[in-house]
């Protein structure tokens, strides 16, 4: 392990995370919440001091493998968490630790499972942070990192991988830099582009902002306490469809900019993906109309449901708990689709699920004709066994923290549908679940235990398994600190 | 440096490909490969910044996908010269002003070259082979020097040599050597163990030290002879292996009337050199035959250069003809990486034709790119990366020019190694000057050096 250089990463992750944090101290002098504002502030002001101190040590040239990327990604991913939930505490909004760093470890993987009960209360500032933890988890802090500090080396890349969504991680361009440079722009100019429509669409300002890093991110932090449902219908509408635009693959919006828009159209994940949000909206639509009152309403909570679901958000505009169970069930499938690999969305990926079906065709093929030689293609572009291999090796070990997660959350003894929704909505990164964890509860009966199980499942989730286990297998450190502690000897 | 990187592609991902493409990502380029390896490909990917095509460079669809249209530089170092050159064919189709750089190796294109330049539009022909050759051949001619490079066409020579135990440049000053000895030459590069250091005047060098210095041809000569050097060239030659790069040497010393002696395995490949060689000894054998080389003399001999395909057998022999004789050694190492190891094993001489290649192509990369907003000519790395060389064309007045060079306030780590004027170069001393119209090299550990007055304080 190259302690230098995960310090370095680390130093300049915090000093970044202390920049952010200055948007919500702007925002709460705005709203003249004084108090809180010095809090931030003085948090900030900290981070940012401690994390140049700590990334002053420069690295030399030096590679960084995929073992290093994958340390660093967690490393960075559980520093963040924990120094976001500080102001949490200190300002006595959210004053246990536990709490705190769910509501901040939910924020960042964007999952938007909240322990809190009145979203209401929070102060401004606080509302802001927490909306902002999801805008900066969508896209991944590392990726920011690649974007803002020049970095030597091609292995850079590898920090990437670590943390991006999806399989398998592309470049648009052959830099990794100019790559981490046009997916921020392309989030930012999302993001701000929904602002502006939601403003325009009548939301207040701050509403517009929360509501438009929380799409951004698929995170899912309402700022009302019944989420989105006392919003006009059309704003559902506008955010239901910004959902699924940054559930797409990002590499659709960089194929339209780069005026390729024919290949865009032909990314079959895309398409699999609007299929499969087109189907299940139908389906609940004409499943729901009974008890909802008319077809346009029923449309939209189906639509606004099956967006904020697949897109692993969370938003809530009706209670869906107390839909038949046909829905319910469609729902919780949604969960572990998740959205396409390469966006801000969380799940399984509709490209694994799109490599697993197509190697379940080959292998009912192969009964059929023994002989026949047949390739797993998506796109046109033969898929590597090494990553159908990862794919297959990572529906398993999903299953395995799965099952390890219910079963110790099972122990509170709350009812089936609770315990596994509870684990499906925060490994997925939705948040709210079914029963108790419905969309109008929320996390904070479940014991300290459960809710660490959770945050290790959301950071898993998000991380896509292999980087936090990465981090917690002792073999990766196996003679890390020889160097320095014979550094020390001499 | 905030300069715009170039957009490349290079075909092949070999050995050539593989070192070419870590180094122009290192200098910021946009790298973009094709191979149809693509388990070469992905190795490369993971530690590289580029991006990878599966697929033939020859074929139009994927020189599409690779973006061929808005391409800087087009290099096609693939194993097979016709394919290499039809890469470059079809690549200038689409883009007028691409420069396209080929690898051909066969000596049958060889005479080909100034056709294949002029008709197919192709910038550069580079044939590691007979780069590895004309290495190899200065190294003969100057038997003292551990390496030859030339500079500004040919006129001015990078010399590296160690001094060696009890030399009168032992416990001297660079000030000294300069008062007493001569002023023709000048000291760019001390390495000491693994240390580099641009001298000043008052450091002192001491035996073990390797120096490298910018001369001329005709005053190196002078300064090795005056400081005890053999200058001479050396007068036969025994080369083993007979291969491409053999033969090209061979031709090479020929002609300047060094015999030669060639040992190689393949009956049919001593028939073909016998041919393409009459006036060379051919030796049917295994040159890692010990009485077999001694036959051929090895204990005679002025200089064994070691040309096998096998890299291994290469610093063998080397090691072997330092144990027996005081023949120059010249190893030529194709493929294998472990430099440090290399080093220690101190071969004396050692060429490798695939960073030869690769620091060819890369400087044609350099010059492209420096013609970007600066008036950088040229630029080489020297000394391991350690150091750049760049030349500077001095195009209008500016802080530096008309004063004399003991005036100029320089940053540290830097000294200006020649000055080019009227097509001769001039060493320079204190009291020279910097003229407009001059091509300047400057030789600093400091890199990113764009405009000549960076080199001020």
């Amino acid at each position: 392990m190259k302690i230098r250089l995960q310090l370095y990463i680390l130093g300049k992750v915090m000093a970044i995370e202390g920049i952010l944090m200055l948007l919500p101290v702007m925002c709460g002098l705005i709203y003249g919440e004084l108090r809180n504002s010095v809090i931030y502030a003085l948090f900030a002001i900290f981070f940012i001091a401690a994390g140049l101190l700590i990334s002053k040590n420069k690295p030399g040239k030096v590679t960084i493998y995929l073992k290093d990327g994958c340390i660093a990604t967690a490393l960075s991913w559980i520093a963040l968490s924990i120094l976001g939930a500080l102001p949490f505490m200190v300002t006595g909004e959210i004053p246990s630790f536990t709490d705190a760093v769910f509501e901040t470890v939910s924020g960042f993987t964007t999952t938007g499972a909240s322990i809190l009960t009145n979203v209401e209360a929070m102060s401004h500032i606080s509302l802001m942070w927490r909306s902002l933890t999801h805008w900066i988890g969508g896209m991944g802090v590392l990726v920011f990192l690649l974007a803002v500090v020049p970095m030597s080396g091609g292995s850079n890349l590898n920090l990437m991988k670590a943390e991006s969504p999806g399989p398998s991680v592309g470049k648009f361009v052959p830099k990794v830099r100019s790559t981490a440079k046009a997916l921020y722009l392309i989030y930012l100019a999302l993001t701000i582009f929904e602002i502006l429509v939601l403003c325009f669409a009548g939301m207040p300002i701050f509403d517009s902002i929360c509501s438009a890093f929380g799409t951004a991110g698929t995170g899912g932090f309402g700022i009302r306490n019944d989420s989105f449902a006392s919003y006009a219908p059309h704003i559902q509408w506008i955010v239901a469809v910004f959902m699924i635009l940054f559930g797409i693959n990002f590499n659709f919006y960089y194929l339209i900019i780069a005026k390729q828009p024919g290949k865009a159209l032909k990314l079959s994940e895309v398409k699999v993906y609007l299929a499969i949000i087109l189907i299940s909206t139908i389906t609940i639509t004409i499943n729901v109309l009974k008890i909802t009152g008319g077809s346009a309403e029923a449309a939209r909570h189906a639509f606004f449901q099956v967006a904020t679901v697949i897109t692993t958000t969370g938003f809530a505009t009706t209670d869906f708990d107390k839909w038949p169970t046909l829905s319910k069930l469609i729902m919780v499938c949604l969960m572990f689709c998740g959205a396409c690999a390469g966006s801000t969305g969380g799940g399984v990926k509709v490209s694994r699920l799109q490599i697993r079906a197509k190697m379940i065709a080959r292998e009912i093929s192969s009964y059929i004709n023994p002989r026949a030689v047949k390739k797993v293609q998506i796109d046109g572009k033969t898929i590597d066994p090494e990553l159908e291999r990862s794919v297959s090796v990572y529906f398993f070990v999903f299953l395995l923290i799965f099952t390890a997660s219910a079963m110790i959350v099972s122990f509170e003894g709350h009812d089936l549908v609770t315990t596994f929704t509870a684990v499906a909505a925060t490994i997925n990164n939705i948040g709210p679940g079914l029963s108790l964890v419905g969309p109008t509860c929320n996390y904070s009966f479940l014991s300290g235990l459960s809710k660490w199980v959770l945050i290790f499942d959301m950071l898993a989730g998000r991380l896509e398994l292999f980087p936090l286990i990465i981090f917690l297998t002792p073999m990766t450190y196996k003679g890390a600190f020889k160097g320095l502690f014979s550094k020390k000897a001499n | 440096m905030a300069k715009r990187g170039l957009r490349i592609i290079v075909v092949g991902a070999g050995k050539v490909g593989d070192t070419l493409v870590n180094r122009l990502a290192d200098e910021g380029h946009n790298l973009v490969i094709i191979d149809k390896n693509e388990e070469r490909l992905t190795q490369l990917a993971n530690l590289c910044d580029c991006m990878c095509i599966t697929g033939s460079g020859a074929s139009h669809e994927v020189l599409v996908e690779a973006g061929i249209s808005d391409t800087d530089l087009f290099i096609s170092v693939t194993e097979s010269d016709e394919l290499n050159l039809l890469c470059c064919t079809i690549a200038k189709q689409f883009n007028k002003n691409l420069s396209t750089i080929a690898r051909v190796r066969n000596p049958e294109y060889i005479s080909d070259v100034n056709y294949l330049r002029s008709k197919l539009g192709i910038e550069m022909i580079i044939n590691p082979e007979y780069e590895a050759a004309v290495e190899a051949s200065r190294l003969l001619f100057l038997p003292a020097a551990l390496s030859v490079n030339s500079f500004a066409h040919g006129q001015a020579e990078l010399v590296k040599i160690q001094i060696p135990e009890g030399n009168i440049l032992d416990g001297k000053t660079i000030a000294y050597l300069g008062q007493n000895i001569t002023n023709d030459i000048l000291i760019v590069g001390v390495e000491r163990g693994a240390d580099f250091t641009i001298p000043n005047g008052g450091f002192e060098l001491k035996s073990g030290d390797i120096i490298s210095y910018i001369s001329t041809r005709k005053t190196n000569f002078n300064f090795l002879k005056s400081i005890g050097f053999n200058t001479r060239s050396v007068k036969s030659s025994l080369i083993v292996g007979g291969g491409t790069c053999a033969y090209y040497l061979s031709d090479l010393l020929i002609k300047s009337g060094i015999d030669v002696t060639i040992i190689e395995k393949d009956p049919e490949r001593c028939e073909e050199l016998c041919d393409l060689l009459p006036k060379a000894t051919i030796l049917k054998g295994d040159g890692t035959n010990e009485s077999l080389l001694e036959e051929a003399g090895i204990k005679e001999v002025d200089s064994v250069i070691a040309l096998t395909g096998l890299d291994e057998e290469n610093i063998m022999l080397a090691l072997h003809t330092k144990a027996v004789s005081t023949a120059k050694a010249i190893t030529k190492i194709n493929k294998i990486t472990f430099t440090e190891a290399i080093e220690s094993l101190k071969l004396g001489s050692v060429i490798y034709p695939k960073y030869i290649t690769a620091e060819r192509i890369i400087s044609s990369a350099r010059s492209r790119q420096a013609k970007i907003g600066s008036n950088l000519e040229v630029m080489y790395s020297l000394f391991g990366d350690r150091a750049e060389a760049c030349e500077f064309k001095i195009r209008e007045a500016s802080r530096v020019t008309g004063v004399m060079l003991k005036d100029l306030q320089l940053k540290p780590g830097l000294i200006i190694s020649f000055i080019g004027r009227d097509g001769k170069i001039i060493v320079p001393t204190g009291s020279d000057q910097i003229n407009i119209g001059d091509n300047v090299m400057v030789v600093t550990t400091k890199k990113g050096f764009t405009e000549i007055s960076d080199i001020l304080r």
